[in-house]
C-alpha cells in the first residue's frame, strides 16, 4: 500500500513539475519591463508591462515566457501564486512571500529608507537620485548598439 | 503496469496550469490512493525545488542597494562629467540587457567616481560604480564593457545580497507583514530600520573593505565575459584588461588590487574566450570611446 502511495505521489509531483513548465500565470515584479516580439534581448518591444501586471504564459524556455502579447524575461516575473488582501497589504502574517512583499511595497521600503537616512546624515541619497535619473530609454540603447556594430546584421537594418 | 491504468485523468494535470493544481481533488482522481493532504505536501516540495527560495524581494533589494550606494557616495566623490557618465550608462544597460537578469526592480545604473584608486563596486539593486583610476586602465569600449559586465554579473548573481548575515533576514521576516496596514507604525519602522542598517553595513563592509570571495570574483569574470559576448562585444577584451591590471599591480596598491584575486589567477580561471559569430570590430566604437574618455 505504501509502495503504491509513493508511486502516485511521485507521479503527481512529476506532473506538477511538467505542468509548471507548460503553463502558468506570471506576475511582473519590477517597475517596468519590455514584452518583446521575439525572445531576444534586442527584439523590439510589443508593449511595456508594469509592476503587478499578470499574464497567462508558457515556459520559461531559455529564460523567456511566451504570453499572448509577446515574450517576457523570467527575471522580471514570478510564477508563484501571490495572495494580496485588499489595499495592497501583505496578508497572512510573517509567512508573506518575497513576491507579496514587493507587490505590497512592504518590507524595506521608502518609509524605512527615510528613517535610515535621518539617522545617517552622511549617506548621500541625493547623489543616488542623480544616478537613477541617468537611465537611458531602451530605444536609445538599441540605437547605441546599432551604431556601434553590436546588433546582428539582420537586426541592424 | 496496473499503476498506469488509472493514470489517464492525470494527463489532464500535464496540460493544466500550476495554480489549478492547488484546487484539484486528487483523492477522487486517484480513487483514494493519494489523499489531498499527501498531494498538497508533495506539491509544496515540488514547488520549492522548482522555484528555489528567495528571501529578499525585488523591491527590498532595490532599497538595500540605494542605501549601500548612498554609503559609497559618502566615501567617494561622484565624477561630474555628464557625457562620460551617460556613455558608461549606455554600456551598462547594453550588457545588462544581454545578461541572465536583464530586468531588476528599477534597472541598472552606473556612476563614475573621482578617485585615482583602481576600483569598481556593484551594489544590490543594480547600482554600479567605477573609479576614474580604473577607467584610465581601459583602452577600448570592449574593455570597458567587459569591466562593467563583470559588475553586472555581481548584481545578477546577487553576490551583494549573499553577504548579508542570515540572522538579519530572520529578524526582518519576523517583522514583516504582521500588520495588515498600508504603513508601519513608528515602533515597527524603528525595528526595521535597525535591521536595515545592519543589512546595509554587511554589504558595505564586504563591498568596500573586504571584497567578495575569490569564487564570486571568478564567477563574475565568467558571467561578465558571457554577457559581453552576448552583447557582441569581444570577451577577449577582459583578458587584455586583466593583463594591464597585472602590470599595474604594485606593492601596497589598494582598491581592487587589495580586494580582488591576482589578475594572473583570474586570467587562468577565465581560460580561452572567443567572440560571438556576430562580433565585428567597429571604428564607431573606437571613436566614441576616445571622445568620451577625456580624463
Amino acid at each position: 500500500m505504501m509502495k503504491k502511495t509513493r508511486f502516485w505521489i511521485l507521479l503527481l509531483t512529476a506532473a506538477l513539475g511538467a505542468s509548471a513548465a507548460l503553463a502558468a500565470t506570471i506576475t511582473v515584479l519590477v517597475q517596468s519591463t519590455a514584452v518583446r516580439k521575439r525572445p531576444q534581448f534586442f527584439a523590439p518591444a510589443a508593449m511595456i508591462a508594469k509592476l503587478g501586471d499578470t499574464f497567462d504564459a508558457t515556459g520559461p524556455d531559455n529564460g523567456w515566457y511566451k504570453t499572448g502579447r509577446g515574450y517576457i524575461h523570467q527575471s522580471a516575473v514570478s510564477s508563484k501564486k501571490i495572495k494580496l488582501s485588499a489595499g495592497s497589504t501583505v496578508a497572512g502574517g510573517g509567512g508573506a512571500t518575497a513576491e507579496e512583499v514587493t507587490l505590497a511595497g512592504k518590507g524595506f521600503n521608502s518609509q524605512v529608507e527615510k528613517s535610515y537616512s535621518a539617522q545617517n546624515a552622511s549617506a548621500n541619497f541625493a547623489a543616488v537620485n542623480v544616478m537613477e535619473r541617468r537611465s537611458v530609454p531602451e530605444v536609445a540603447v538599441l540605437e547605441f548598439l546599432r551604431k556601434g556594430g553590436l546588433l546582428p546584421r539582420e537586426d541592424a537594418q | 503496469m496496473k499503476y498506469w491504468k488509472p493514470a489517464a485523468p492525470l494527463a489532464a494535470v500535464l496540460i493544466c496550469g500550476c495554480a489549478a493544481l492547488q484546487n484539484l481533488d486528487v483523492n477522487s482522481m486517484t480513487g483514494g490512493r493519494v489523499s489531498n493532504e499527501q498531494f498538497q505536501s508533495a506539491t509544496k516540495v515540488a514547488t520549492a525545488v522548482h522555484h528555489g527560495v528567495a528571501d529578499i524581494s525585488e523591491s527590498e533589494e532595490y532599497y538595500i542597494g540605494r542605501a549601500v550606494a548612498a554609503q559609497i557616495l559618502s566615501r567617494y566623490e561622484p565624477l561630474d562629467d555628464p557625457a562620460l557618465n551617460l556613455y558608461a550608462q549606455k554600456i551598462v544597460q547594453a550588457v545588462s540587457m544581454a545578461s541572465d537578469r536583464p530586468s531588476i526592480y528599477r534597472g541598472y545604473h552606473v556612476q563614475i567616481l573621482k578617485s585615482s584608486e583602481v576600483n569598481a563596486f556593484a551594489a544590490p539593486g543594480g547600482f554600479i560604480f567605477v573609479t576614474t583610476g580604473l577607467l584610465k586602465l581601459t583602452r577600448s569600449e570592449d574593455e570597458l564593457a567587459c569591466v562593467l559586465a563583470h559588475e553586472v554579473a555581481h548584481v545578477a548573481k546577487k553576490h551583494g545580497l549573499k553577504t548579508i548575515k542570515t540572522s538579519r533576514l530572520t529578524s526582518a521576516f519576523a517583522l514583516l507583514g504582521t500588520e495588515a496596514a498600508k504603513n508601519y507604525t513608528s515602533s515597527q519602522v524603528a525595528q526595521l530600520t535597525d535591521v536595515f542598517k545592519g543589512t546595509v553595513d554587511d554589504v558595505v563592509n564586504n563591498l568596500v573593505v573586504k571584497g567578495y570571495s575569490r569564487d564570486k570574483e571568478y564567477e563574475a569574470d565568467k558571467f561578465g565575459a558571457q554577457y559581453a559576448r552576448a552583447a557582441n562585444y569581444d570577451p577577449r577584451a577582459l583578458t587584455a584588461f586583466l593583463h594591464r591590471m597585472e602590470a599595474a599591480d604594485t606593492a601596497g596598491a589598494g582598491g581592487m588590487f587589495k580586494t580582488h584575486p591576482k589578475a594572473s589567477k583570474r586570467i587562468d580561471e577565465l581560460g580561452t574566450l572567443s567572440p560571438s559569430a556576430d562580433y565585428r570590430p567597429s571604428p564607431v566604437r573606437e571613436r566614441r570611446f576616445k571622445a568620451a574618455m577625456t580624463l
